[in-house]
């Protein structure tokens, strides 16, 4: 890129170096077009936030006054700060247990175990949400049905059946249990693409100077995971506002106060309101979604350059 | 002499005026009609294609079709009307029928019914119905059929094993319950039944409480007009708390299937077949049928007592039927009203077409045996009126198209075959009667802006405090106190003025 810079710097007409570069525009052209169709224009719709829009009226102007009714919400706030803390906790607690499982994997020796192992945790993440909540609601049943609570009635653990989905005191901690059975199999895939890449060289260096399974683990794997880490855990904090299929799947009228995330107050506002919903107040929440996720993308970028030295963006 | 010279030259002039008026407001026939339609009417996968050839055969009109997933109607049905691209003709429920009227998105109907054909013809037995679908005195929908709802059905076989009576009030009902817990009804030797099952505390859609009414009784949570006229929000009324009592008392007994909350009504119908449980409210009329077939299927017994109100309970809700509209994008809805709606219930082929399908897809009269339900195999003569296999659920027959013959708003004409002793199962006759008895019509609620404002979270927080509530993790008082501090009185009040200000 810097030379590409300094050739520009170096003069040649505007016209001549789009003539010389003719052939990488006209590739870049439809790439262009998409960009500005599918992602610049419908930005305009942003406008809709500020006014009352039924869909079959025309639009009315009312300035912040979504915004103001959003704010003084409760339920706003409440599904604000779900998204916030489910998302993230989510994030953490999925990354933590790639690591681990990616760690444990590639120290398997048997390669067919490994493949075998591999493929089998990869599995639940092509299980639809849908699915996986069937699932989990039936061996999470607060009945005879319910494997879980069988188990631990048969163990002494519980004295009575626990509706894990049905208790908000209990319906976070399922749902992070199921997040982390069906999306950390996914996720070893780029630590195991790390990890793979990393020179035996080393290893056999640290062998020959006397260093045992657990140090080469601790001086060698973790410090060549750790970029790997900081990069899965940067991209993925400026998705956290998009948290949908999950909370949406697993919640019910009992755990709301827990599972209520912005984009289910978005559905239930469209979709609950007794009548036209009032699409300039869910843009409005839409378009608070979209800066916040914005600050997070840009303080990740800031935290990435303090970090490893360079940005995401 | 003159005089009467002068009479038969004026009654000849009106007679001529009036033939010159008829045929300037002669409805033009529309050439192609589009139609947008939830799984009610026959799906593709049963047989939808000749459906719609004997539609057209009839009208000599082409009748285009956009049926979404059953499940994702109202979703589909709000990004359609959201794209601006309307069909001519849509089916709404009674929450999306009163909001999109209020809207101007629905043509106004109130004229092209009051000369219609069905409504003049002398079989037409809904104008109750019609009454209660008008919005400020305007008709924007037709239903061919009563709403028709839900009632309770009791399994006999349960009832016999308990050496109990089906309960005629609330006392009755709980003691039921209990001992369809308590008693091993289903002989396995395990205590492992419920009494009764719903999905969810409350129903998603009006009138919410149909799917539990023995303990909601005389509350509902949602908008109410009294008799004279006012409006008020069933949910702050006192009524509720009693409600909320003793679902929160059935639950903590275990009366309840403890998994109602997370349950769909999939699971519901599920649980019943497979014996979890022994009471269900569900649907009148045919569904008697479907549940008894599918209890046999399970090889249990599929003796249902439909369950007359308990004292308690006034009636059954009979909801708001769902309607067909013609959007006011429609280019000739005067047309589309006359041979779409107007067709539907001619007493004739299009009635038969709209209530049992297409001949020799989903009946038929030929002779020939048959598998169909729980029947071994029938034998019908030529001639004997028979619905034929289901296409999609092979072993199963066919048991109407979109009209159910027992809520159908008119009769066939005379003269006309009615197959309909052949075609409805005793037993669902016999709930849709017991029904009909009971039942009492929902009340249809206009939108307002502050309801569409507002409603979305209202609805969120009382569904919310109603399964607190009843799990036992807020008393009354608690949740009331939650409804007042998260603004849910402020909302309730805001909307009751605004559909009183519709007074």
């Amino acid at each position: 890129m810097e030379t590409a810079a300094k050739v520009v710097v170096h003069k040649a007409p505007l016209k001549a170096r789009i003539y010389k570069y003719r052939w990488f525009y006209l590739l870049f052209l439809p790439v262009a077009a998409f960009a500005v169709v599918f992602h610049y224009l419908p930005m305009f719709g942003i406008l809709y936030s500020f006014t009352n829009y039924k869909i079959i009226t025309d639009p009315v102007w009312v300035g912040m006054d979504n915004f103001k009714r959003l704010f003084s919400m409760p339920n706003f706030w409440t599904a604000f700060s779900n998204t916030l803390e489910l998302s993230i906790v989510k994030l953490l607690l999925n990354t933590f247990a790639a690591v681990i499982l990616s760690l444990l994997l590639n120290e398997m020796v048997n390669l067919r175990v490994k493949k075998l192992a591999q493929t089998v945790i990869y599995l639940p993440h092509f299980m639809s949400w849908v699915v996986t909540a069937s699932v989990f609601q039936l061996i999470l049943s607060p009945t005879t049905a319910g494997l879980v609570n069988q188990i631990l009635l048969k163990l002494g653990v519980i004295e009575t059946n626990i509706y894990f989905l049905g208790d908000s005191k209990w319906w976070r901690t399922a749902y992070y249990i199921i997040n982390v059975w069906r999306d950390t199999g996914w996720g070893t895939i780029i630590f195991m693409a790390t990890l793979t890449g990393i020179d035996p060289g080393i290893y056999e260096a640290a062998s020959i100077d006397g260093a045992g399974r657990w140090k080469k683990m601790w001086y060698i794997t973790m410090p060549s995971l750790a970029n790997t880490i900081i990069t899965v855990l940067i991209l993925n904090l400026a998705k956290v506002m998009n948290l949908f299929e999950s909370a949406f799947v697993l919640q019910n009228d009992a755990v709301m106060d827990q599972a209520q995330v912005l984009q289910t107050y978005v559905y239930y506002q469209t979709f609950n309101s007794g009548g036209i919903p009032n699409y300039g107040y869910t843009t409005a929440i839409g378009l608070f979604r979209s800066v916040v996720g914005m600050v997070l993308v840009l303080a990740c970028n800031f935290a990435s350059k303090k970090v490893r030295g360079r940005g995401i963006v | 002499m003159k005089k009467l010279l002068a009479l038969v030259l004026a009654l000849t002039l009106l007679a001529t005026l009036a033939v010159v008026n008829a045929s300037a407001e002669e409805v033009a026939k529309p050439e192609k009609i589009s139609i947008f339609i939830d799984g009610t009417v026959v799906t593709s996968e049963n047989g939808q294609a000749q459906f719609v050839a004997r539609w057209e055969e009839l009208t000599g009109i082409k009748l285009e079709i956009t049926q979404p997933d059953h499940d994702a109607y109202y979703d589909v049905l709000q990004q359609t009307i959201s794209s601006g691209d309307w069909p001519d003709v849509l089916i709404l429920s009674s929450t999306y029928y009163s909001a999109y009227a209020s809207e101007g998105v629905l043509w106004d109907m109130t004229d092209a019914w009051e000369n219609s054909a069905t409504k003049n013809s002398g079989r037409f037995i809904g104008d109750s119905v019609i009454e209660g679908l008008k919005i400020d005195g305007r008709l924007y929908g037709f239903a061919p059929t009563r709403g028709n709802g839900c009632l309770t059905y009791v399994k006999q076989a349960w009832l016999d094993a308990v050496d109990m009576d089906a309960p005629t009030n609330y006392e009755e009902y709980t003691a039921m319950l209990d001992a369809f817990v308590t008693q091993d009804p289903d002989g396995n030797g395990v205590d492992d039944t419920f009494g009764v099952s719903a999905a969810g505390f409350i129903g998603t859609e009006a009138p919410f409480t149909n799917y539990l009414p023995e303990f909601y009784q005389d509350a509902y949570p949602s908008f109410v007009q009294l008799e004279d006229g006012t409006w008020i929000d069933g949910f702050t009324q006192e009524s509720m708390k009693g409600a909320l009592e003793r679902l929160a008392e059935a639950y903590s007994k275990g009366w309840i299937d403890p998994t109602t909350l997370t349950n769909g009504t999939k699971d519901c119908r599920n649980k019943f077949y497979d014996d979890g449980f022994g009471v269900f409210t569900y649907w009148a009329g045919t569904w008697g049928t479907n549940l008894k077939t599918n209890l046999e299927n399970n090889g249990l017994s599929g003796e249902l007592v439909a369950l007359e109100p308990i004292a308690e309970v006034d009636a059954y809700f009979d909801r708001v039927p769902p309607v067909w509209a013609i959007t006011s994008a429609c280019e000739n809805p005067e047309g589309v009203f006359k041979y779409f709606i107007d067709t539907m219930l001619d007493g004739g082929d299009m009635q038969m077409l709209w209530t049992y399908g297409a001949e020799g897809t989903h009946w038929s009269t030929a002779a020939e045996t048959l598998f169909a339900g729980t029947d071994a195999e029938v034998t019908y003569a030529e001639g004997e009126f028979h619905m034929l296999e289901n296409l999609e659920t092979p072993g199963t027959a066919y048991t109407k198209n979109h009209i159910d013959p027992m809520l159908a708003l008119a009769t066939f004409a005379e003269g006309y075959y009615d197959p309909q002793e052949e075609s409805v199962k005793p037993e669902a006759r016999l709930s849709a009667e017991v029904f009909n008895t009971h039942s009492k019509l929902a009340q249809i609620v206009p939108s307002t802006e502050e309801m569409s404002m507002y409603n979305g979270d209202l609805t969120t927080l009382k569904n919310e405090l109603i399964a607190k509530v009843t799990m036992g993790e807020l008393s009354y008082e608690d949740a009331m106190a939650r409804f007042e501090a998260d603004g849910g009185k402020e909302w309730s009040d805001i909307i009751v003025a605004s559909l009183n200000a519709t007074n």
